[in-house]
């Protein structure tokens, strides 16, 4: 399998975070939306009732919960957004064929915190969970954390290559 | 400061210009200009080689050291 151009697993992974991306922005907007309107939630499903041949089940409540589950899929989709942003251009410059550069580094660490924050958000949203009843899952992923490590030895490698990059160019 | 490259008088004794090095030796005037402006990082083994044989001159006649401190290197 060829490392750039048409037909390469780069191009195939550009493609789908493109696809992810705009599949995250329709939840974010979707997300949105839910946040303005629960407030006449009661209103409009009241209204609905109203209305002969319609069967809603009027006794609808929108507790602190709800709210709190919001704000958690607003966080994590906010991270995969950054991530799938980053990796896009790091898949940039993999394209223009010089991946090894400083900012490549850069930018795996940054998807490395912000992987760190999605997870650590989970573990905030659960713990206020307690308080607040709402349906957070709260799990304790080896996978997960072990992953985050690979990130940041990833982002390791690539300050070091890049480093490498520049004094192989300028030997002469 | 460290290793410096000094090209300009052995070119100017053998009559050779930098273009003409750079196609003798095969090295871009690019990156003899990079040698030449102190950027360079290291030289190959190859390249110094190549250099020496056009010029007929030993490393030392273009490779100098001088002190971290700020002392000069030899005058061309």
């Amino acid at each position: 399998m060829r490392a750039i151009g048409k037909g390469s697993l780069a191009s195939i992974l550009a493609m789908g975070l493109h696809v992810m991306r705009v599949v995250i922005w329709i939840a974010f907007v979707g997300l949105s939306i839910a946040v303005v309107m629960i407030p006449f939630a009661a209103v409009i499903v009241g209204l609905l009732s109203g209305v002969d041949g319609v069967n809603v089940d009027a006794s609808v409540s929108i507790d602190g919960g709800d709210y709190l589950e919001i704000a958690y899929y607003f966080v994590t989709a906010a991270v995969l957004l950054f991530i799938i942003n980053h990796l896009l251009e790091i898949l940039k410059t993999l394209r223009f064929g010089s991946p090894f550069v400083m900012e490549n580094a850069d930018r795996f660490r940054a998807i490395g915190y912000a992987l760190l924050i999605g997870e650590l958000a989970k573990f905030a949203f659960g713990f206020l969970s307690i308080f607040i009843e709402a349906d957070v899952d709260v799990g304790l992923e080896l996978i997960t954390w072990i992953a985050i490590i690979a990130v940041f030895v990833l982002s390791e490698v690539f300050r070091e290559g890049a480093r490498m990059k520049q004094e192989q160019e300028l030997t002469i | 400061m460290g290793i410096s490259v000094k090209l300009d008088r052995v070119l100017l004794e053998r009559g050779m210009s930098l273009t003409e090095l750079s196609e003798r030796v095969g090295v871009t005037i690019a990156n003899l200009s990079i040698l030449k402006t102190g950027k360079a990082k290291a030289i190959r083994f190859s390249t110094l080689e190549a250099i020496c044989k056009e010029l007929k001159c030993q490393p030392g006649d273009i490779l100098f050291f001088s002190d971290e401190d700020g002392a000069p290197a030899p005058a061309e």
